[in-house]
C-alpha cells in the first residue's frame, strides 16, 4: 500500500516535466499555469478555516480561527514573512479562544 | 550529474527553505501521530513518510486505513489528492528541459507545494537552470529531512501534546504565508475569490474531491480574468518569495 500511493505521488510529480521535456507547451495551459498556485492555496487553505466543525460554515466573528487567520494573512501579506505569519496567527488563536471560548 | 550542480545554490535554496519548515514540522507531527493511532507500526509509519512525502496523502491514507476503506479507495483518494502535483509539474516542466533524466525524477520527488512555490519564480526570473535545479533540490532536501524528523517526533512524543494547543491550525498558516503575496492584482485576486467560494459550496463533496474542484475553478477564472482585463499572454503573474 506504501509502495503504491508513493508510486502515484511520484507519478504525478514527475508526469508534465517527463511529457514536455521534448515539446513545446500549448499557450493556454502554460496561461492557466500561472494561475495554480494561487487557486491550489485558496482551495487548501480556505476550508481549513471557514469551517468551524466538518460541514458546519462559519464567517462570524465567532469562528477564531477566520479571525486568527485574517490577522495572519495581513501579516503575510505586508512582511512576507513565513515564520511571522505562523507566530502571528498561533498567537492570535490562542489569545482569541482564551477571550471567545 | 556534476554538470547540474552548483555548490552556493544548493545552500541558498536550503537557506531559504528553513523558515518553511517550521511550519512543516506540526504537520509532520499531525501525520506521525495519525499513522500510530491508524494502527500503522512505527517502521511502517516512518517508511510511508519517506516514501510518499506528503502529508495530505498519508493523512488521508492514515484515516482510511483506519477506517477499513478498502486498497481501491485509498489508492483514489491520494491520486485525487495528488492531482495538484500534477499541475506543478506541468509549470515546471518547460525550466526542466534542459536536465538530465536523474536530475528531473529528484526534483520530481522532492516536488511539494512548499518547494513549489518557494522556486517557481527564480525558475521564471532567472534562465541558469544549473543554479535553480540545486536551489530547488537544496530546499526539497531540507524539507524531505525535516519531515523526516516531524513524523519521527510525531510516533514518538506527537500524542503527548494536548490538543488544545491545536497544532494543526500551524498547516493552513504556513499556506497562507505564501498565498498572501500573492495577492497583488486583479486577476489574482479574482482567482483567490472564485477558489474560496468553490472552495466552501463544494465542501461536501465526498474523497476531498472538493479541494481538486475549487482549484480548478480558480484557474478557469484567472484565465477568463486575463482575457476579459485584456492582459497578454506574456504578462507575469508572480508567486510568492
Amino acid at each position: 500500500m506504501i509502495v503504491v500511493v508513493g508510486a502515484i505521488n511520484f507519478g504525478t510529480r514527475l508526469s508534465f516535466i517527463a511529457l514536455f521535456a521534448r515539446r513545446e507547451m500549448p499557450p493556454l495551459l502554460a496561461r492557466a499555469l500561472r494561475h495554480v498556485p494561487a487557486a491550489m492555496l485558496t482551495a487548501i487553505v480556505v476550508p481549513a478555516i471557514v469551517f468551524a466543525a466538518p460541514g458546519e460554515l462559519a464567517l462570524g466573528a465567532g469562528n477564531v480561527k477566520l479571525i486568527a487567520a485574517l490577522i495572519a494573512g495581513v501579516v503575510a501579506w505586508r512582511w512576507r514573512n513565513t515564520l511571522l505569519t505562523i507566530a502571528v496567527g498561533m498567537a492570535a488563536l490562542w489569545l482569541l479562544q482564551r477571550f471567545v471560548g | 550529474m556534476r554538470t547540474h550542480f552548483s555548490r552556493s545554490a544548493f545552500i541558498e535554496g536550503v537557506r531559504d527553505m528553513l523558515p518553511m519548515t517550521v511550519g512543516l514540522i506540526p504537520f509532520g507531527i499531525v501525520c506521525g501521530v495519525g499513522a500510530i493511532a491508524a494502527g500503522a507500526s512505527p517502521v511502517a509509519a516512518l517508511a510511508m513518510s519517506m516514501i510518499v512525502f506528503s502529508g495530505a496523502a498519508q493523512i488521508i491514507a492514515a484515516q482510511l486505513l483506519a477506517a477499513g476503506a478498502p486498497f481501491a479507495v485509498i489508492v483514489l483518494s491520494c491520486f485525487v489528492i495528488s492531482l495538484r502535483f500534477l499541475m506543478y509539474s506541468a509549470a515546471l516542466a518547460p525550466y526542466l528541459k534542459p536536465v538530465d533524466h536523474r536530475w528531473r525524477n529528484l526534483v520530481a520527488f522532492l516536488l511539494t507545494d512548499q518547494a513549489f512555490a518557494s522556486s517557481i519564480r527564480r525558475f521564471r526570473e532567472s534562465s541558469d537552470i544549473r543554479a535553480n535545479v540545486s536551489y530547488f533540490v537544496g530546499g526539497g532536501a531540507v524539507l524531505w529531512l525535516a519531515w523526516q524528523i516531524a513524523t519521527i517526533a510525531g510516533i514518538l512524543a506527537g500524542a503527548v501534546i494536548p490538543a488544545s494547543w491545536q497544532l494543526e491550525f500551524v498547516v493552513p498558516l504556513c499556506f497562507l504565508a505564501l498565498l498572501a503575496p500573492l495577492l497583488h492584482d486583479r486577476t489574482a485576486l479574482i482567482v483567490f475569490a472564485i477558489a474560496a467560494i468553490a472552495a466552501i459550496a463544494l465542501d461536501s463533496m465526498p474523497m476531498r474531491l472538493s479541494m481538486i474542484c475549487a482549484g480548478l475553478a480558480g484557474i478557469v477564472a484567472g484565465v477568463i480574468a486575463d482575457r476579459v482585463l485584456g492582459r497578454s499572454a506574456t504578462t507575469e503573474v508572480e508567486p510568492g518569495n
